[in-house]
């Protein structure tokens, strides 16, 4: 027997054990995707819609002729399970699965890639042979940055989003730990869900979530209620939540060119005024929210009337200098150098966006081009005290940087040579340790920067 | 002689520590050693350079010598003894010379050859390039990166073979300067692929470089390049190389994550090197990756087959619209291929309107329209109106639905609205014919469809000529209604609109067709009387195409493009008194009827 022949005849026999034994998993129950465990899974979880899922496979035909193997790659493949990635078979068959079970699946063609087939590895009308093992799954990270992990219960329709700014309907249940703090139907505007308790996290997520969408979303502390935490609710500072929600209905905001001039004018005074307020009351992510409407809507807007692009030109440079202000309490130090680049485009001796982008510039390390702004801040203001005081920390930082390099170059000229890739490596974490030390220190210390803050509106 | 001064600069430096040479010493041993070679002395200079005595002189001065010795040896001819002689001298330096400067050296030369020898110097340097790269101990990556850099910056001035003769020809060696330069990475790439195994992180420098070689690698020559396979030419270089640069993208482990690293689908293939690179710059790259793979099936083995052909559609959409914002014709045609090869993985009827919620889903339409319209090469033209046809084929009724209401407000087009009307019908006859699942292309829906069609825009003072095509289409579907469709029926919901129809559509036609037949009619007779008067033309205005005048249209052109313009007119007007008539005599039926059972 040759070998193509021994593969036709496994196959032939897989084939006929998942058509006597196999079950039927499709909702319909009309036998289009047949499916038979071959090792049971070590957990009892199975994924849900939206996750990340981790798999091995192998793919053949129905003449036992393998198409395609994630082995023969080296690499797990990895998708979103449920959102129509990969053939419905697979939507439907992997969310079966528990974490560590293999499978074998049998898909007819209306499951798999129909009568088009796929060129030219699948031909017209092909039944195709699956075995899986699901290796691992987990949450949607929906901002890559472990904040918001988002598990989805149900499925929404379509594939439109509320963006910034939409009225959204949604029902939301709040947990801390086991306790359940929140449970309410509520209306608001995606980005203004601290009016009414709501944690910026919700905000975000609503971006993501389409109509009649179900799901559970772990809000890390900087996406839930933070360092303040949430007394009314019982929450302390740096908590992590987890979120049930509900988009019932929503309604999108007007995009930047649905909107004239005029009107993106008069909204811009009020969402500057939002803005303002979450400021104030420490909310850095919802004000960066409203400031960045303004820019939006008037930083690309062109013929306008002399009095328009005068008033725009104060909203922006206004925007810019808050955003700045923002990025700085939200570290976010390179975001807030670019906002006051921005403004400075726009009024290039302007006071505090000089003085920002040296306290940005300064907490970034870059000693020499932070004195530089706040020297320019004196020629601007020969009283800024604040300024005077900066420039000192600027040139003792700028000391301690050089002794250091001193003593790092001192010892690498003893060795010079080759070794220069081995004192890059050690001299990197030396940097890291510093710059953390004096950002922690800038914490304790807030010199000047909350009168800054209120000057600026 | 130049031969007694090298040897007495030789003299002189043999007694010096290295660090005592003075930069005099360099420029007289560059000029001598330049001198030799030009008066024929490389036989001599080869001794010196190999003299163990002179070691240290050719460590730190040898790389000077590059510029002259590669002049020389691209002068000579390929079995000249003297071209070996040089070509071992360099040999030499590059075991003996300090590997820092020696590869500036030879980047430098590379960078200075002109025009017709590009390809020949690189082809010449990679040997010693990479002999010295990998003398190299820190710093590899760096320099494997400025390597390649500088060739490929190189190699993109030379102009692309694009039919078969000029491929089978390759003038100017560029197909196979490329394969030779994929030899040239492939130690570095076993170097990425060992590491990978053993996990180490070190590399991922180098990786970055090399993954930054094929990025550009597929914007330059690929993109511009015709792939399709050649008949009688056993292997298409260029095909050769755009195989080799998948395969060094799937060894260092970012070929699936580069098909799919647009946008927001990156997500699946997260902490990848990839987000390092600048995604603006490779936009080109990416879409040209996923030509190759799709449509010329390179390196689609290594490609997982289990996506849903609506995902892949969905991802390619956007390498789609990059192609397609060109004006070159050979990425014109990868675009229009490329989107091609994703429908026809598609079962018909089998998209679903949702996807036409993104933006890219209709602006893919717009951009075929564009092509089909604006492009001045035919056959580019056709194929994107097959694929616009193929296009409208995958969606499920209400998505066609929405395309055609989409296309009719947005294309600008007579041609096209046609075209799209003729599609409207097509789809009422099949509803017709199922009687199923029509709630789309009959009844008020599509009573709102109609409205977009029976319409005409500036009234009686629209351009009929311009709009000849859509009106002939609307017309058309209008006569087909009232006869396929009876007014105790009505499935269609016709019978509902056709006061309106007629207010708004046949009735300005009429008075349109009339007013400009008869303009057109005194304008003939103006013609004919003209003629009769002088034949001295006198013209009125020229006109001029990129700079050149047209020639002015004959008198007897003049007449023909009149007539033409009235027979059109005439048609038009036949179907309008068809589809009158037909109405009344439907109308009058009914009434008929009416009466009868009063």
């Amino acid at each position: 027997m040759t070998t193509d022949e021994a593969t036709k005849s496994e196959g032939d026999a897989q084939t006929a054990a998942l058509v006597e034994q196999g079950e039927d998993i499709t909702p319909n129950q009309d036998r289009g995707v047949l499916k038979i465990v071959k090792r049971k899974g070590n957990e009892d979880a199975s994924p849900m819609i939206g996750d990340k899922v981790y798999v091995h496979y192998k793919g053949k035909l129905a003449n036992g002729k393998k198409f395609d193997s994630s082995r023969d790659r080296n690499e797990p493949f990895i998708f979103s399970l449920g959102k129509g990635q990969v053939i419905k078979a697979w939507d439907v068959g992997v969310a079966t699965m528990k974490k560590g079970e293999i499978c074998h699946l049998l898909c007819k063609p209306e499951y798999a890639y129909g009568s088009a087939g796929s060129t030219p590895k699948i031909p017209s009308n092909a039944t195709l042979f699956f075995e899986i093992e699901l290796l691992d799954f987990k949450g949607e990270d929906l901002f890559e940055d472990g904040g918001i992990i988002r598990r989805i219960k149900k499925k929404g329709e379509g594939y439109s989003n509320p963006n910034e700014g939409a009225t959204v309907e949604i029902h939301l249940e709040g947990f801390y730990g086991d306790r359940k703090f929140d449970s309410r139907d509520v209306k608001f505007v995606v980005g203004e869900g601290e009016d009414h308790d709501i944690p910026i996290g919700i905000d975000k997520a609503l971006e993501k979530m389409q109509r009649g969408e179900h799901c559970i979303l772990y809000l890390g502390p900087r996406y839930g209620f933070g360092e303040a935490g949430k007394p009314k609710f019982g929450i302390e500072a740096n908590a992590e939540l987890a979120y049930e929600v509900t988009l019932k209905r929503f309604e999108k905001a007007k995009e930047s060119w649905e909107m004239d001039t005029k009107e993106k004018l008069e909204q811009a005074a009020i969402v500057k005024e939002k803005g303002t307020v979450y400021f104030k009351d420490g909310k850095y992510m919802q004000a960066v929210i409203q400031y960045g409407k303004i820019v939006s809507w008037l930083e690309m807007e062109y013929g306008l009337s002399e009095r328009e692009s005068k008033a725009s030109e104060s909203f922006l440079l206004a925007a810019f200098l808050n955003l700045a202000m923002c990025y700085l309490k939200l570290r976010e130090y390179t975001k807030a150098v670019e906002c006051c680049d921005k403004a400075l485009g726009l009024d290039q001796d302007n006071e505090k966006g000089l003085y920002r982008r040296g306290e940005a510039r300064l907490l970034m390390n870059e000693f020499e081009l932070a004195k530089c702004d706040f020297q320019r801040v004196l020629e601007v203001n020969p009283q800024n005290k604040a300024a005077k005081s900066q420039i000192t920390v600027c040139q003792k930082k700028t000391k301690e940087h050089n002794e250091r390099d001193r003593r790092i170059y001192a010892n690498m000229f003893k060795k010079f040579a080759e070794r220069d890739a081995k004192e890059e490596a050690s001299r990197n974490p030396g940097e890291k340790d510093v710059e953390k030390a004096t950002s922690e220190k800038r914490l304790k210390t807030p010199v000047t920067e909350g009168k800054e803050a209120e000057g600026h509106v | 002689m130049a031969i007694d001064e090298l040897q007495a600069i030789v003299q002189r430096c043999q007694i010096l520590e290295e660090e005592n040479f003075r930069a005099e010493d360099f420029n007289l041993f560059q000029v001598a050693g330049q001198k030799c070679l030009e008066e024929g002395y490389a036989a001599q200079l080869l001794e010196v350079i190999q003299n163990e005595k002179n070691k240290v002189i050719v460590k730190n001065m040898g790389w000077n010598l590059v510029c002259p010795l590669v002049r020389c040896i691209l002068s000579y001819k390929q079995e000249d003894d003297k071209r070996e002689r040089c070509l071992k001298i360099l040999d030499q330096l590059v075991q003996l010379s300090n590997p820092k400067e020696l590869l500036l050296g030879l980047l430098e030369q590379i960078e200075q050859t002109p025009g017709e020898q590009i390809s020949e110097t690189i082809m010449l340097l990679l040997q010693p390039l990479q002999t010295v790269i990998l003398k190299l101990h820190g710093k590899k990556s760096y320099s494997v990166g400025l390597s390649l850099s500088t060739i490929l910056n190189q190699l993109s001035l030379l102009p692309v073979p694009y039919t078969k003769d000029q491929i089978q020809e390759d003038k100017l060696h560029l197909c196979q300067c490329c394969n030779a330069v994929v030899d040239f990475t492939k130690p570095f790439v076993d170097e990425v692929v060992k590491n990978m195994k053993t996990s180490e992180s070190g590399e991922r420098e180098l990786k970055e470089e090399l993954l930054k070689f094929c990025l550009k690698s597929l914007k330059y020559p690929l993109l511009t390049a015709q792939l399709d396979q050649l008949e009688d030419i056993e292997e298409h270089p260029l095909r050769h190389f755009a195989a080799e640069i998948i395969g060094i993208l799937s060894d260092i482990g970012e070929f699936t994550p580069a098909v799919f690293s647009h946008g927001s689908h990156s997500q699946n293939w997260d902490n990848h090197e990839f987000l390092d690179i600048d995604r603006n710059d490779s936009v080109d790259s990416l879409a040209c990756l996923s030509y190759l793979v799709f449509v010329q099936y390179i390196g689609i083995d290594c490609f997982p087959m289990i996506f849903s052909p609506s995902y892949l559609l969905q991802c390619n959409l956007l390498h789609v619209e990059v192609l397609l914002k060109r004006t070159e014709e050979s990425i014109l045609a990868k675009g229009l291929d490329l989107f091609e090869s994703c429908l026809l993985r598609m079962d018909n009827n089998s998209l679903l309107h949702q996807f036409l919620e993104f933006r890219n889903f209709i602006t893919a339409s717009q951009d075929l329209v564009k092509v089909m319209t604006l492009c001045p090469i035919e056959d580019l033209r056709k194929k994107s109106l097959n694929v616009l046809q193929l296009y409208i084929d995958k969606f499920d009724t209400e998505g066609k639905y929405t395309l055609f209401r989409c296309l009719l407000k947005t294309s600008n087009h007579a041609g096209v609205e046609g075209y799209v009307i003729q599609n409207i019908k097509n789809q009422i006859d099949l509803s017709l014919k199922r009687g199923q699942d029509n709630k789309w292309f009959t009844g008020h829906q599509l009573v709102s469809l109609l409205d977009e069609v029976f319409c005409l825009p500036e009234g009686a003072e629209t351009d009929l000529l311009q709009s000849s095509d859509r009106i002939m289409a609307a017309l058309n579907l209008l006569r087909y209604l009232v006869i396929k469709d009876n007014e105790h029926d009505n499935q269609t919901g016709v019978w509902t609109i056709l006061t309106k129809v007629t207010q708004n559509f046949l009735k300005p036609l009429h008075t349109g067709l009339n007013m400009s037949k008869a303009h057109y009619e005194a304008e003939i007779k103006n013609k004919k009387e003209n003629r009769r008067e002088s034949h001295t033309s006198n013209t009125v205005c020229s006109v001029t195409v990129s700079g050149e005048k047209m020639p002015n249209m004959s008198a007897e052109t003049q007449l023909q493009v009149l007539h033409s313009a009235l027979f059109t007119f005439d048609l038009i007007e036949s179907v309008l008194a068809r589809v009158e008539e037909l109405i009344e005599v439907k109308i009058k039926a009914v009434t008929d009827e009416n009466i009868g059972v009063k």
